[in-house]
């Protein structure tokens, strides 16, 4: 009995700290949202605390002044596209390295997978020139485009295990009845791999609309400005202008779309990343 | 299956090449000559690209900027082990061995960070850090310790050291969701043992939980690392942009400035030439330290 005291003292104990983290976690992105609706003269009074009203002018001015608009718009081709085209790229490779016996299969994926842990900043320069003569360069879709490349070892690490768990006697029993090795890919494999299309579409979705490095390498015409790189603008703008206001409205819209998919599709999202980092 | 090798070869093809050609251009090629980049000195006009040998890896080692890049980088590696393994842990135990109800609340709110877009992260914690109006000097005024309070992000000694609690606070979910998967995996008869042999607490953790979960911290560690070493400059180029007088800069943020703010392509290649060898052996050097015999009792 004297334990289950200890051990209830010792539970209340061990909340503390979590409950902290908590806080410290909440409590930066609760502020964020109050302050998108604090007008500056607010913000400076009244940094922390409870916006007096809730004013849209924030998102009013960063929406349409700050071209936000736009920014939202790149941002979301170049999510869509590049998710796709992982996707295209990634499903019919993972397939042949998990069901086809070849010679060289598993170099080729020792390959993929290597690539991961291989810091892509010395290729960036090249990256640069190349899509330079590409014609590529301050172009959203050869923004996609990188972006979808870069994502492949991962798409196809995590592809590979989904296809490895479907039962091979489905596309044994189809190539049986005549259907060609493309009808299977397309009918059988896809269909059934599809919770792991899903998860992969999702963290890349997520890894793209939050990318910021590449993009300002990449990018140079404000036209084309991702939500980062227009945020990031936004940003250095404030240290004179002092529009913080308009800033956290902006955070608030990047954040947004991140947290809906992450409230629907939180522990596919958890269990997709760690599976990610454990291939290391 | 029934099908003609011929047919077998092209649907392989038709699988294979595409992406493969894709990841060529788009990552091997890119790579390899950024290698050869290294070599030449440029300014991104072609026909100015001048052969120089080993010129760029001399001026590199005679930089004294570069030292200093590498001191901040294998900072940031260190304190973000230490504290993110520390805390990742004891949220980890607390939260599987304790048995308490709301743990898969805390779970989801302590990954959440993980998922945010650095620019994010780092202009909240640019604000955090605000001299005037931030939580942390705000709150040092509040339990009476101005004295405390300074321009965190803008001081010299200050504003490495500021950047190692965003990187936690938005680091820690992932490790605390791989260590929580590790201990489950421990079973519970372990436990029962060395309960019944008067085992505290403790004593548990040090010799049954950690041992046993030993793989999940050495992989948590060594991504910690890579993560790190190749892409820390991106929460440094959000929060400071390598300031105050070059204090936060380290190696990827400085190949930043000399390849794409001052056009010296050439040197920037070698400088990430320098960052993939670095970051190579450190994984390597600590794969070998953190070889452990694998535990079973």
């Amino acid at each position: 009995m004297k334990r289950s005291v200890g051990q209830i003292l010792g539970r209340t104990g061990i909340r503390i700290p979590l409950i902290l983290w908590t806080i410290a976690v909440l409590y930066p992105i609760f502020w964020m949202f109050l302050g998108s609706f604090k007008s500056n003269a607010e913000i400076y009074r009244n940094p922390w605390g409870i916006p007096d009203s809730f004013n849209i002018q924030n998102f009013v001015t960063a929406w349409s002044n700050y071209n936000i608009d736009i920014s939202v718009f790149n941002s979301l081709v170049v999510t869509l596209v590049g998710a796709c085209l992982t996707l295209i790229l990634s499903i019919p490779t993972a397939y042949a390295i998990e069901r086809i016996h070849f010679r060289g299969s598993k170099l080729l994926f020792t390959l993929y997978v290597s690539a991961m842990m291989i810091p892509m900043v010395l290729g960036w320069i090249p990256l640069f020139f190349l899509l330079m003569k590409l014609n590529l360069l301050d172009n959203i879709f050869g923004l996609a485009i990188v972006y979808a490349v870069s994502q492949l070892p991962f798409s196809i690490f995590v592809l590979t295990s989904f296809i490895s768990t479907i039962p091979k006697s489905l596309e044994e029993s189809a190539a049986m009845d005549g259907m060609s090795p493309y009808r299977v890919l397309w009918k059988i494999i896809t269909p059934l791999s599809l919770s792991g299309i899903i998860t992969v579409t999702i963290m890349n979705a997520i890894q793209f609309w939050n990318e910021y490095f590449m993009a300002l390498i990449f990018l140079q015409s404000s036209e084309n400005y991702t939500l980062a790189l227009a945020i990031d603008y936004i940003s250095s703008e404030a240290q004179y202008t002092n529009a913080w206001g308009t800033l956290f409205a902006s955070l608030v819209i990047a954040i947004v779309p991140v947290i809906i998919l992450y409230a629907i599709f939180q522990q596919r999202i958890a269990k997709g990343m760690t599976e990610g980092a454990i291939k290391g | 299956m029934v099908q003609s090798k011929k047919q077998k070869y092209l649907f392989l093809a038709f699988c294979l090449v595409p992406t493969f050609i894709m990841f060529a251009i788009f990552t091997l090629y890119p790579l390899f000559s950024g290698l050869y980049y290294s070599f030449f000195d440029w300014s991104g006009a072609s026909q100015h690209k001048e052969f120089v040998g080993l010129a760029n890896y001399i001026s590199l080692l005679k930089d004294a900027i570069i030292p200093d890049t590498i001191i901040h980088d294998y900072f940031l590696v260190a304190t973000k082990v230490i504290g993110i393994m520390i805390l990742a842990m004891f949220f980890a135990v607390a939260l599987t061995q304790l048995k308490i109800k709301e743990a898969p609340f805390y779970r989801i709110v302590f990954f959440f960070p993980n998922i945010m877009s650095v620019v994010v992260i780092g202009i909240l914690w640019t604000f955090i850090y605000n001299p005037n109006l931030g939580l942390i000097n705000s709150g040092l005024e509040f339990l009476g310790l101005e004295s405390f309070a300074k321009p965190w992000l803008g001081d010299e000694n200050w504003a490495l050291p500021s950047l190692v609690l965003p990187s936690i606070w938005a680091g820690i979910g992932l490790f605390l969701l791989m260590l929580m998967g590790g201990i489950a995996n421990v079973s519970k008869s372990y436990y029962e043992a060395a309960e019944i042999d008067g085992a505290s607490q403790w004593q548990q953790f040090w010799k049954v939980t950690l041992p046993l979960v030993w793989p999940q911290i050495k992989i948590s560690v060594l991504y910690i690392v890579i993560t790190t070493l190749n892409g820390s400059f991106i929460i440094v180029q959000v929060m400071t942009g390598g300031g105050p007088n070059n204090a936060t800069h380290v190696m990827g943020s400085y190949l930043y400035q000399q390849a794409f703010v001052q056009y010296n392509f050439g040197y920037g290649a070698t400088i990430g030439v320098m960052i993939l060898i670095l970051s190579l052996l450190t994984v390597l050097i600590l794969q070998f330290f953190m070889r452990r015999e694998k535990v079973e009792y």
